[in-house]
């Protein structure tokens, strides 16, 4: 095969597979944005940016954006803490004499915190859902069955201020797990020597945690960031099964919910689209935000 | 500064039936320098991590000075060590990463600062101090690793093969440097080593271990003059030490037909055979045929010497009329005139100058 024709099947195809399945719709979910499509019909009419102006005013929309944006700076940060705070006991949070190491029955904890992720996210979603019901909830029941009768038919997804931490709850349950093994490995990565040092120099759980652990997994840290800064702009599948209406007063609604609504149900495909180019941005912009934050602390001179 | 002392110090990793690490015994005192010295899984470091605290230890006492620290954790011991792979924390320059340890303790900046500039003085590392451990080469990692211990000023010095990774000429060089440093601090030292001629030409004592037992702690020359057992016989100096099994004769043993003179009192429990030691430089070429017959397989020619490898042919032994087996010879002579390859030449022992030792126990008999 000459030179050219293998440079055209190995990169040309690829492209042309990507081009038109990724990048064409990017485009054409942009071009969409622009009209007032309604999703059925075949003629349409250029609007301009009157979609996007009509979403600076929908306030609906709006509160989707900073329900969204708090999820994004709530799930990853606590999913995080959390995921690092495990791996960081299972794997050197152990007896401070001797080798280091993590606390015993290590493998079982990583084990047992892994299964959720082993669960579909809508399956969780509907366990949850059915262990915050007010009345038959298992959640209640415990809380009334240790003597706390206020709880006896609370409503835990249906008020504005328990819906959201509920719902963030749930999401970071469903991913600390996977979380803690990929920084359990990201922890065995650094060269145990490194943690025999810092022992010898004085240095105790917390100070190793913050001047050993915390600076060799940071590139770990930065992309569990970004894709759990994904998961919360999107959060489609955990906010439907929990509140499909999109909670007491739109408190959980996000943006893909919201997205979806105006799509199928009211039929807007073009302001639907217009959502959809707001929230790539939207990622994008948290992604930069990552990389910023990383930077400036110093990240790239690993 | 303190002394140190293992007593009957032993661990023993769960789910092995052997300890790594068996009753060890050493007293190191107030600013020795002691090297620990031995194959690979002899437990010299497992031995140096328990003084550490890095290593738990099952059975006996460490101490430190008049403190039992055998259950301290490492920070509460007040030793530093060099690591292997030297350890520096890759996100920090390389002031911050001596003066870590001071950090920790909460000495304030300025006295941090200082001390930090007076142990990069010493190790010339004063430009580099502004700079990451990786924009640095292998023998100025090896320097800052010093220099962190250094700073520190503590009771005991802990180095774990600290020049394993530098090449062989720096290696040289550095070697001379760590023990010089360490005369001029006074500061205790264990040092871990699997090269005996590092061991040998640092310490002021070397203790040799094998499977994790100690089975000498000596001054060197004394190591290398009077080894205990046949395993530090073979261990200590390079090239090796001739051993072989001979028969014991009138007067003496029979190496290969020629009759070494021992001490008669030193063979009267040793049985029919004794292990014979002799160094390569206590081997004489003779004049004439008296010696035993060696055909020379390789010449090593190291400028001042050459060393001889070569094979004493099978012989039946006057003795005991059994087969000696072709038996390999290393022997050192004169660089200028060596031998040639596949040349016969006929050694013997320079009187006076052979080790003996049990053959059964392999534990030295006589002085």
């Amino acid at each position: 095969m000459s030179r050219r024709g293998f440079v055209l099947i190995t990169l040309g195809l690829p492209f042309v597979f990507y081009a038109v399945f990724v990048l064409w719709p990017f485009a054409q979910a942009f071009i969409y944005s622009l009209t007032n499509w309604s999703g059925f019909s075949d003629t349409f009419d250029f609007v301009g940016i009157s979609n996007y102006e009509a979403l600076l005013n929908d306030d609906t929309f709006l509160q989707a954006v900073r329900n969204n944006l708090l999820l994004a700076m709530v799930v990853p940060f606590v999913t995080i803490a959390l995921a690092l705070a495990l791996a960081t006991l299972v794997t050197v949070g152990g007896s401070s004499t001797g080798a280091v190491r993590g606390l015993g029955r290590s493998s079982f904890y990583r084990i047992v915190s892994f299964f959720p992720y082993t669960i579909p996210a809508i399956v969780i979603g509907l366990i949850w859902s059915q262990m915050f019901d007010p009345s038959s909830g298992l959640v209640n029941g415990l809380l009334t069955g240790i003597g706390l009768d206020q709880f006896t038919s609370f409503a835990w997804l249906g008020e504005v201020s328990t819906a959201m931490p509920v719902s963030m709850f749930v999401i970071i349950w469903g991913f600390v797990g996977f979380y803690m093994v990929l920084f359990i490995a990201a922890i065995k990565g650094i060269p145990s020597e490194l943690y025999d040092a810092a022992r010898v120099d004085g240095a105790g759980r917390f100070r190793m945690t913050m001047m050993v652990t915390l600076p060799m997994v940071r590139d770990t840290i930065q992309t569990a960031y970004i894709y759990l800064g994904i998961l919360a702009l999107d959060a489609f599948v955990y906010m439907a099964a929990l509140n499909a209406s999109g909670g007491p007063q739109n408190s959980t609604l996000t943006m893909t919910q919201d997205l979806f609504n105006t799509a199928f149900k009211k039929g807007q495909f073009g302001l639907a689209s217009a959502m959809g180019v707001v929230l790539a941005v939207l990622t994008l912009l948290f992604a930069a935000v990552v990389f910023l934050v990383n930077r400036l602390t110093k990240g790239k001179d690993r | 500064m303190a002394t140190v002392t293992f007593d009957n110090a032993t661990r023993q990793y769960p789910g092995n039936p052997k300890p790594s690490v068996d009753k060890l015994n050493i007293e190191i005192a107030d600013g020795e320098f002691l090297v620990l010295v031995g194959p690979s899984g002899c437990g010299k470091s497992t031995s140096l991590r328990m003084l550490a605290g890095l290593e738990e230890v099952n059975g006996g006492r460490i101490l430190i000075g008049d403190r039992d620290v055998t259950n301290l954790s490492p920070k509460d011991r007040d030793v530093a060590m060099v690591f292997q792979n030297y350890a520096l924390y890759p996100h920090m320059s390389v002031a911050d990463n001596m003066g870590f340890a001071l950090k920790i303790a909460g000495v304030d900046k300025a006295e941090i600062r200082k001390r930090v500039e007076e142990a990069a003085k010493i190790l010339d590392l004063t430009p580099y101090l502004d700079r990451k451990p990786k924009a640095l080469s292998g023998g100025q990692r090896q320097r800052v690793a010093m220099g962190r211990a250094i700073v520190r000023s503590p009771q005991v010095f802990l180095m774990d093969e600290p020049l394993s990774n530098l090449d062989a000429k720096l290696r040289v060089q550095t070697r001379t440097q760590i023990a010089s440093l360490q005369r001029r601090l006074g500061v205790t030292t264990v040092y871990v080593t699997h090269d005996q001629v590092e061991a040998m030409t640092m310490g002021d004592r070397v203790a040799v271990l094998k499977d994790g037992i100690l089975q000498q702690c000596d001054s060197p020359r004394r190591m290398y003059d009077h080894p205990a057992n046949v395993f530090v016989a073979g261990f200590i100096g390079s090239p090796a030490m001739n051993l072989m099994d001979v028969p014991v004769t009138d007067g003496g043993v029979d190496l290969h037909g020629h009759t070494v003179p021992v001490a008669r009192e030193d063979l009267t429990n040793a049985g029919k055979h004794v292990t014979l030691g002799v160094r390569p430089e206590d081997l004489e070429l003779s004049s004439d045929t008296s010696g035993i017959p060696v055909t020379v397989d390789v010449v090593e020619e190291l400028g001042a010497d050459a060393y001889i490898y070569g094979t004493a042919e099978q012989k039946l032994l006057e003795a005991t009329g059994e087969n000696a087996g072709d038996v390999p010879f290393i022997a050192r002579v004169d660089g200028r005139r060596p031998p040639e390859k596949g040349e016969k030449i006929y050694l013997k022992p320079k009187p006076g100058h052979v080790h003996v030792f049990n053959a059964e126990s392999g534990l030295r008999i006589g002085d």
